[in-house]
């Protein structure tokens, strides 16, 4: 097993003319939460869909467990380990909640049974069980959030990543969602998140990758990040997040 | 409730009766109304059926299949050749239409359904235009001729039957078919985790594919399993009505009454179909047996899909269940009098 959950090297997309992704060297330790941040179209949400196989990359590699993963079909990479979440939010509407749970399909040789048994236990775990019998499409927005990592838990993950979990959730339901990402990363899980908002990036985040223009231009703890000169002039509009309200 | 509660502790009491009761009036139907309605019997069952095939790539899968009617004709004229051509009893007909009706799904569904939307719907409708103008020009299939086919007692496996062959053991071959689509539909559809895929693609496929789900494999199921319940059904009408030709069985209208039948329905559920095709198919066959005209049933169904689209877009079922909105409904009138200066 190696120390390294996910590497990228040189991964590079272009769209035409733009490049949206130049050659980004990326590697993320297992156990750890990763944030990316970066300002509108920096790149970040392109690299998640390269990385999980939505887009070909045109250039470098992706490594995903020690394995050479480049190009793989979205499936095969979530059933090997690798989930995530988009940023509009994706529920099956026409669903229950629980058939939401239970299209998840693995290979890892589970019964029904189990796969069911599981599912109920994760949405007991996301505290969604009392809705297990609803349709996707009369949950809140952030019930939906809710619905969308628990169907990523059925691949029971190495690394999950998520795009912009706390966008447009309430102030309470966004500290359920950061306590259960805490919890599930203390029980092993990896994760990579896209997030604008800061409070939870100083929350959540061991370490920040930042984004712009389609380059990965550093990398280090939430405080060094929030002080680094490019970044503010980056992204943070050359004031430091603790000038933007967010104590350091 | 628990999914795996079986499926008689969820029927309420006083609903169990009712299902009881249309049970048997079905069990026994050729019997107490005699020939006549016996047929009528085996045509609603036939395109309730094939209105099911319909919805399982139509409705739970959302791919509009304008080529569909192409594998009722593909069934009907695999058991045609094999009884006339080769000679063969009907059961091997009726095999044969389930094995081509496979490969032939199969090779279509590996390019088309790369196509979504209207792309999908327009490569389909080209296949079987092109399958019509095949058949017409084929010897085999006894082109612009057509095929008869026999029905001796001895055609359905090779041996003689004690039996007659006509209206009432057609009611019941349709009666089974028709009862084994529904209830195939419910399993794989509703209850079973195949089911939960299939619709998981239709609301978002990048969503299903990030969840482990091989969509493109998904689709292909689906698709050859639908035409292969199309074919199946095929193969019964060609033996029932002796005399195929191109122009009947693979004729356009067969694709659109499935469509019509499970949009006026409900798409994606397990009773649209059946309650879309009991409405079409009477409408057409009591109009003309009832009023002498075979197409007053035309503009009622016109005016019947005008309403569902605008009002009722989950259908008939859809209106049962109470999922129309008033208020939607109220403002789909009024932009329809704005738009037309009515209001």
């Amino acid at each position: 097993m190696t120390d390294k959950i996910l590497q990228t090297t040189d991964l590079t997309k272009q769209f035409g003319a733009l490049t949206a992704n130049d050659e980004i060297s990326l590697s993320i330790d297992r156990g750890e939460i990763r944030g990316i941040i970066g300002p509108n179209g920096s790149g970040k949400t392109t690299f998640f869909n390269t990385v999980t196989g939505f887009y070909k990359p045109d250039g470098g590699s992706v490594h995903f467990d020690g394995k050479e993963v480049t190009g793989w079909k979205p499936y095969r990479l979530a059933r090997r380990g690798l989930g995530r979440t988009f940023q509009i939010v994706s529920p099956f509407k026409n669903m229950t909640v629980r058939q939401n749970m239970l299209a998840v399909q693995t290979d890892d040789g589970r019964s029904r049974e189990e796969k069911r048994n599981r599912a109920e236990e994760i949405m007991e775990f996301l505290e969604i069980d009392h809705i297990a019998n609803n349709e996707a499409r009369g949950m809140s927005g952030g019930q939906q959030k809710l619905l969308e990592l628990g169907r990523v838990l059925m691949l029971d993950p190495e690394l999950v990543m998520l795009d912009e979990p706390a966008a447009g959730v309430n102030p309470a339901l966004e500290s359920r969602i950061m306590d259960h990402i805490h919890e599930l990363n203390r029980d092993g899980t990896t994760f990579v998140v896209i997030e604008h908002d800061m409070h939870v990036m100083k929350t959540l985040a061991d370490s920040v990758s930042v984004f712009d223009s389609g380059s990965h231009i550093t990398q280090g703890n939430f405080t060094d990040i929030s002080q680094d000169d490019a970044v503010r002039e980056a992204y943070l509009g050359g004031t430091t997040a603790e000038e933007d309200g967010v104590p350091i | 409730m628990s999914e795996t509660t079986s499926v008689t502790n969820r029927i309420p009491g006083s609903r169990r009766y009712w299902y009881v009761g249309l049970g048997a009036l079905m069990i026994t139907w050729p019997i107490i109304f005699g020939n006549f309605w016996a047929r009528i019997g085996v045509g609603a069952l036939m395109w309730i059926g094939l209105a099911q095939s319909w919805n399982m790539i139509g409705g739970y899968a959302g791919y509009l299949d304008f080529g569909h009617g192409a594998y009722f004709g593909i069934g009907a004229f695999a058991a045609g050749i094999a009884m006339v051509q080769f000679g063969y009893p009907f059961v091997v007909g009726f095999a044969l239409a389930i094995v081509v009706s496979i490969a032939i799904s199969y090779l279509v569904a590996v390019p088309t359904l790369r196509l979504t939307g209207a792309y999908f719907a327009i490569a389909t409708w080209a296949f079987a235009e092109a399958v019509k103008q095949a058949a017409l020009i084929t010897g085999i299939t006894g082109g612009t001729f057509g095929l008869s086919l026999p029905r001796s007692p001895d055609t359905f496996i090779g041996v003689a039957l004690p039996f007659q062959i006509g209206e009432t053991f057609f009611y019941y071959a349709m009666l089974m078919l028709c009862m084994a689509t529904m209830s195939l539909t419910y399993y794989l559809f509703e209850r079973h985790e195949f089911g939960y895929r299939v619709k998981a693609l239709r609301d978002d496929q990048d969503a299903a594919e990030s969840l482990g789900i091989d969509t493109t494999r998904v689709k292909r199921q689906v698709y050859v399993l639908s035409c292969v319940v199309a074919a199946v059904f095929g193969s019964v009408h060609a033996w029932y009505i002796v005399y195929i030709h191109p122009n009947d069985v693979l004729a356009t209208i067969i694709t659109d009454r499935m469509v019509i039948m499970a949009l006026l329905g409900g798409l994606g559920t397990l009773t649209g179909p059946v309650v879309g095709g009991l409405l079409v198919f009477l409408l057409q066959r009591l109009s003309s047996v009832f009023l002498g005209s075979t197409t007053f049933y035309l503009p009622l169904i016109g005016i019947l899909i005008m309403i569902t689209v605008l009002f009722a877009p989950s259908g008939i079922i859809g209106i049962l269940r109470g999922e129309i909105d008033r208020n939607d409904v109220r403002q789909n009138v009024k932009d329809l009098g704005e738009k037309f200066n009515l209001l």
